[in-house]
């Protein structure tokens, strides 16, 4: 397909409508030539303001309950499961328009980043122990910066354990603790300080010792 | 466990997804809460019936869960990757239910709802807001083809159907409505 071609299909493209065979055609142009690629996500926003359009509507009684129990299912019981199961979703993808979400390509599974900046104001790190990653850290930086985390600890029990910010300089800033039901537990919470300004974070246990650590990458 | 007295009301749309993949059933009804009105009308607007609505909702919130970690804060925000979840998993279910994909009342209908533009409205200057403009400020036959495409998910051949018109007005009408409404956004975005 060339890019006369491809320009006459732009808009079916871009708001998901082509048939199978075109669209992999379009899409195989658009790995290869970033002005049509340029072009067509462009014209994603139409699509994607079209439906920011709709109305709103009040689901039925009991929906939200519903769900939640849904979602709320217990975790699979075996260690270390639960901390992998949100990466091995990332294995399917989610089939959208041409430039919605996941573009319509598989997204392979890849385990996750020690460590990122996912956005301009979300950090993320993975908490490690002895070299394995026992969870994941969110801090989200700002006016209302907050952090969450989810760990599981083999040999903890009960905990509990308390969270410190690290910075730079090697000071730092308690900002909570909870604790584990059976090495496991989540928790999140505002922060004295901006995690913007912090390098690392510490789990400490009940006696004082260093559960787990995890750093930031530096920005 | 939001132990530090954090309401989830103010905690921001991402870490509610992050937390919703712990199972903490706290976080699960936070979210749910956050986003019902906004995926189930998706669902109601694109599929028109109630119930399959519902099914498309709960679909919509078990696959947000499944996936969050696909979720890429770069791409837009948690309202519009749900959106866009939402609105596949409808299409995919009047496809799987009836032939054709809109009946000719609920287009009008729902064409009047995404170009209204209330009075208090009126003078917002928001991205969904030009949006609106721009689509009401398209010829009618245009808006139609657009919103069947867009919303409905209707191809060329099932709007050339629809309206009784041959496969090339409809590309062109799809084509032309685009890439007008495009052009206002970027105008009025550059001012």
């Amino acid at each position: 397909m060339e890019c006369e071609r491809l320009r006459e299909l732009d808009s079916e493209l871009a708001l998901g409508v082509l048939s199978a065979r075109e669209r992999a055609e379009a899409v195989a142009h658009l790995d290869r030539c970033p002005d049509c690629r340029e072009h067509v996500e462009r014209l994603t926003a139409v699509g994607d303001g079209l439906l920011a359009l709709l109305p709103g509507a009040e689901p039925p009684v009991g929906f939200e309950s519903r769900v939640a129990r849904a979602l709320g299912a217990p975790p699979a019981p075996k260690r270390h499961r639960r901390l992998r199961l949100a990466a091995a979703a990332a294995a399917a993808a989610l089939a959208c328009g041409f430039g919605g979400w996941a573009i319509g390509t598989a997204v392979e599974a890849a385990p996750p980043q020690v460590s990122q900046v996912t956005d301009a104001g979300l950090r993320e790190a993975a908490l490690v122990s002895d070299g394995h990653e026992v969870g994941r850290i969110h801090a989200h930086t700002g006016d209302e910066a907050w952090v969450y985390m989810s760990v599981d600890l083999d040999g903890i029990g009960r905990g509990p354990v308390r969270c410190l910010l690290v910075h730079a300089d090697g000071s730092t800033v308690p900002v909570g603790s909870f604790p584990l039901k059976d090495g496991y537990g989540y928790w999140g919470g505002p922060t004295p300080t901006d995690p913007a300004t912090v390098t690392g974070v510490r789990l400490i246990g009940p006696n004082g010792n260093i559960l787990a650590t995890a750093d930031f990458p530096t920005s | 466990m939001w132990r530090m007295g954090l309401s989830l009301g103010r905690v921001p749309d991402e870490a509610l997804l992050t937390g919703l993949t712990t199972g903490d059933p706290e976080l699960a009804v936070a979210f749910v809460r956050r986003f019902q009105r906004t995926v189930f009308g998706v669902a109601l607007a694109v599929t028109g019936d109630p119930q399959l609505a519902e099914d498309v909702a709960q679909q919509t919130f078990e696959r947000a869960w499944r996936h969050a970690q696909v979720y890429d804060p770069r791409r837009g925000s948690v309202r519009s990757w749900l959106t866009a979840i939402a609105h596949n998993l409808a299409i995919d279910a009047v496809r799987a239910r009836r032939a054709r994909p809109v009946a000719p009342e609920e287009l009008d209908a729902l064409l009047g709802a995404v170009t209204e533009t209330p009075e208090r409205r009126a003078l917002a200057d928001d991205s969904a807001e030009r949006v609106r403009r721009a689509v009401a400020g398209l010829p009618r036959e245009q808006a139609r083809a657009l919103v069947m495409a867009g919303i409905y998910g209707m191809t060329a051949r099932e709007v050339a159907a629809a309206e009784d018109i041959p496969l090339g007005t409809a590309k062109t009408r799809i084509r032309t409505g685009t890439l007008k409404v495009r052009a206002l956004l970027e105008a009025t975005e550059r001012r």
